[in-house]
């Protein structure tokens, strides 16, 4: 792991020497320095200019993968801001957003009955004094077998909560990171497919080793055609567009496939986020506001 | 990957472990502390909150009642000082040195006359009209560090203050704004998005005329010929030689001031801002021009 | 916003005049008040309430222009709140005492980036009704334990007594115990951060 690190180092090194324009460098790469690759083999990286770029930590470089054959292509590396696809993996952070996805929109429905709403119970079962036993006013009391439930749930509790801004901003940014760092986020061209078979999208995930559930993510509200249809079978492979990501989907699909175009979408938003001022979205939340 | 890093460290180490899922999250450990039943000796006593009474149902009195003696605060006779302090105008502080940390972290742009709404802007700065606040008082903290050249315009400045910027080249002047105002420069791109015409700005109510019609505290409704004497004037109290402002490559900007009835630079009252197709509304109706223009 | 609608209340009551009556919510705010239309707002007494005209939607608009693209945009502009915190451009010099992060900060093992107003992010937190005093050091990257070391030595140099310490990896933050925040800040910008 070490040697391949190193020579991906030496890789980048290589093409930071060749000074080429800054918005998007295709550069050719002879790989004969590189002992691994096949020669004269061209590589398009993908650079890019941020407005705030990272300082310590080195920008990440993912492939770009194709999905119109069914064998992997790389079509190139996009360079992708540590802030958001290298982010501290806080565990702890992924928990609370997740709790937070499950209690908001759960409402609790479980109901008992109270000794005032079981059916009877209005008359006093035997008199107070002179019989020896017990006092009673009512055979529906939460003493007796069948009486009402003493502080039992009552329905349509709501769970809703809101996570602090900043939980959420870093729940997506750490989730983004250990989805990176575990090998399970793929980035691809475009969501254009040859046929809309939904085998050849199951063919697809076999052959490439991703997950079998596999959440895909475009930047555009509808998606191509052809994909539509095949995944409109397969429970487990899900297209949601860009505003829709979440940690609760993320974690809930093995695979998250980005497009290149959402990708940049996602780094544009959280990195807005990451440098403004939050105050307003820090306020407590209230539910009637506008 | 230095095995130190922590950050690509605990990346790395990611790498090698089993998917993170819905199934293998959990809470850093201790972060919830439960809620326990006391133990021991004392474990079913009072929790410390005393025998009956209001310390146990924790219906506490009213804060300053005395059981029936008579009260502290109606004990102590009336200080003079206080009176009618619910009416009186608060104008929150901002020091020089807050101002120059402003400027040197371009939160504010020193290129175009600063006022109520480019310090609110700045974010390092809060005023709540509604709590009595009438604006910005310039405080004098770090005046001899001070070093731009400003056209500012204030609610409240001390000479020390005025002297400060106009040693450094610059024009202060203060001015009055009515809370409604307030509320409008405080956050104008709501205001603008609520399809309303900028209204007139309100005079100072008459306590607070003499302050601003006062050449000496440069107040806005002041003689201008009045408040270049005084420049002069203090430039020889306090010792310095007073910028030609005529000759100033600035001199546009260092002059700019807004009209007595107007909010905001530029933008006269009557006009509705369209944020969303760019364009604003004049009126033209001889009515509103007369209502707007008294 | 209730100032808004107080602004606009002085407006109608001009217009209306002393004993006209102005409609609460109404949504005709803006439009002009003829002495037909100000039928509807004079408040005269009918014999019953069914016998009582609607009130009408008032036609007559005050007369205005539209300006596209007006040069005054550029006021308006300068009014609208920053979208990110505005980037610093570097100066000669900064006499507020705000010192700017340099260059060699990038060669130590370890880094402490800004908060994103520019500022060191180190911390006195004062807990115990100030008894217990703890100074923080947040958003550490790289070898924490070596930060942890060169800090502790220095401290210990600065002020000739042990100093403890506390990491915490998770949080990439490391507590000091006692008020040092003054001297981590000389620290931290003796070493470029």
């Amino acid at each position: 792991m070490k040697s391949s690190l190193n020579m991906a180092s030496i890789l980048i090194n290589a093409i930071k020497r060749l000074h080429l324009s800054p918005q998007i460098r295709l550069c050719s790469l002879n790989s004969a320095a590189v002992t691994t690759t096949t020669a004269n083999k061209t590589i398009n990286i993908l650079k890019k200019e941020w407005e705030f770029p990272p300082l310590y930590t080195k920008p990440r470089e993912v492939w770009i993968e194709n999905l119109d054959t069914v064998e992997e292509k790389k079509l190139g590396l996009i360079e992708l801001h540590p802030m958001v696809y290298a982010a501290p993996p806080r565990i702890d952070i992924i928990h609370s957003n997740v709790i937070w996805q499950r209690k908001y929109r759960w409402v609790s429905w479980a109901h008992t009955k109270t000794r005032a709403e079981v059916r009877g119970g209005g008359k006093k079962p035997w008199p107070q004094k002179g019989l020896g036993r017990a006092r009673h006013g009512s055979i529906r009391s939460p003493l007796f077998r069948g009486g009402g439930v003493a502080h039992g749930p009552r329905s349509g509790k709501s769970h809703f909560f809101m996570l602090p801004f900043h939980l959420r901003l870093h729940g997506l940014t750490t989730t983004l990171s250990a989805k990176l760092a575990q090998d399970d986020l793929h980035i691809v061209k475009d969501l254009e497919l040859p046929t809309d078979e939904s085998q050849y999208l199951v063919d697809l995930i076999e052959n490439r080793n991703w997950g079998p559930a596999v959440l895909i993510i475009d930047d555009t509200d509808y998606a191509p055609r052809n994909i539509t249809a095949a995944t409109d079978n397969l429970l487990h492979v899900n297209i949601m567009p860009v505003y829709g990501l979440n940690v609760y989907s993320m974690l809930k699909h093995d695979t998250l496939v980005l497009t290149q175009a959402a990708a940049e979408k996602i780094e544009e938003k959280l990195l807005y986020h990451l440098h403004s001022d939050n105050r307003e979205r820090m306020k407590k939340f209230k539910i009637d506001q506008v | 990957m230095g095995s130190r890093q922590i950050t690509e460290k605990s990346l790395s180490m990611l790498r090698s472990l089993p998917r993170i899922t819905l199934a293998n999250i959990r809470d850093n450990p201790g972060s919830k502390i439960t809620q326990k039943r006391g133990r021991g000796q004392h474990g079913g006593d009072k929790h410390g909150a005393g025998n009956k009474g209001s310390g146990q149902r924790q219906n506490y009195m009213r804060l300053g009642y005395e059981t029936g003696n008579n009260p502290f605060y109606l004990r102590i006779p009336h200080e003079n000082y206080y009176r009618g302090h619910h009416l009186k105008r608060e104008y929150p502080p901002m020091t020089l040195l807050e101002l120059q940390k402003l400027i040197d972290r371009n939160r504010v742009d020193i290129s175009k006359p600063i006022d109520i709404a480019s310090l609110i802007k700045s974010g390092l700065y809060t005023l709540n009209p509604d709590q009595k606040h009438f604006g910005v008082n310039l405080t004098d903290d770090g005046a001899d560090i001070f070093a731009a050249k400003i056209n500012i315009e204030v609610q409240w400045a001390s000479e020390q203050v005025i002297a400060a910027i106009e040693k450094n080249g610059g024009v202060i002047t203060t001015a009055y704004y009515d809370p409604h105002s307030l509320f409008i420069l405080k956050n104008p791109q709501r205001f603008f998005e609520t399809g309303q015409a900028i209204p007139r700005r309100m005079i100072p109510p008459p306590d607070a005329i003499e302050f601003y019609t006062s050449a000496a505290t440069r107040g806005y409704l002041a003689d201008p010929e009045k408040i270049s004497q005084e420049r002069l004037k203090l430039s020889q109290k306090y010792g310095y030689t007073l910028p030609n402002l005529e000759s100033d490559p600035q001199y546009d900007m260092l002059t700019d001031r807004k009209d007595p009835r107007q909010i905001f630079f530029g933008l006269q009252p009557g006009w509705v801002i369209n944020l969303k197709d760019e364009c604003i509304l004049k009126p033209k109706d001889e009515e509103l021009l007369q209502f707007y223009s008294m | 916003m209730a100032t808004v609608l107080r602004t606009h209340s002085a407006f109608a009551r001009l217009l209306v005049g002393k004993n006209g009556r102005i409609l609460n919510n109404s949504l005709d705010l803006g439009a002009k008040l003829l002495p037909e239309s100000q039928l509807a707002l004079s408040s005269k007494h009918y014999s019953s309430y069914g016998k009582s005209p609607f009130v009408r939607k008032i036609k007559e608009q005050y007369n205005y222009e539209i300006e596209k693209n007006p040069p005054e945009w550029e006021y308006v502009k300068r009014l609208l709140p920053f979208t990110t915190i505005p980037k610093i451009i570097p100066k000669d010099s900064y006499p507020s005492g705000w010192v700017p992060p340099k260059e060699e900060a990038l060669n130590h093992p370890y880094f402490l980036s800004r908060t994103k107003n520019a500022e060191l992010p180190i911390y006195l937190k004062i807990t115990y009704r100030g008894m217990r005093k703890i100074s923080i050091i947040r958003k550490i990257e790289g070898d924490i334990w070596l930060l942890n070391d060169e800090i502790k030595q220095y401290l210990k140099q600065k002020n000739k007594r042990y100093v403890e310490t506390r990491v915490h990896e998770v949080a990439r933050l490391i507590e000091t115990k006692g008020d040092y925040v003054n001297d981590l800040r000389e620290w931290a910008l003796s070493k470029g951060f």
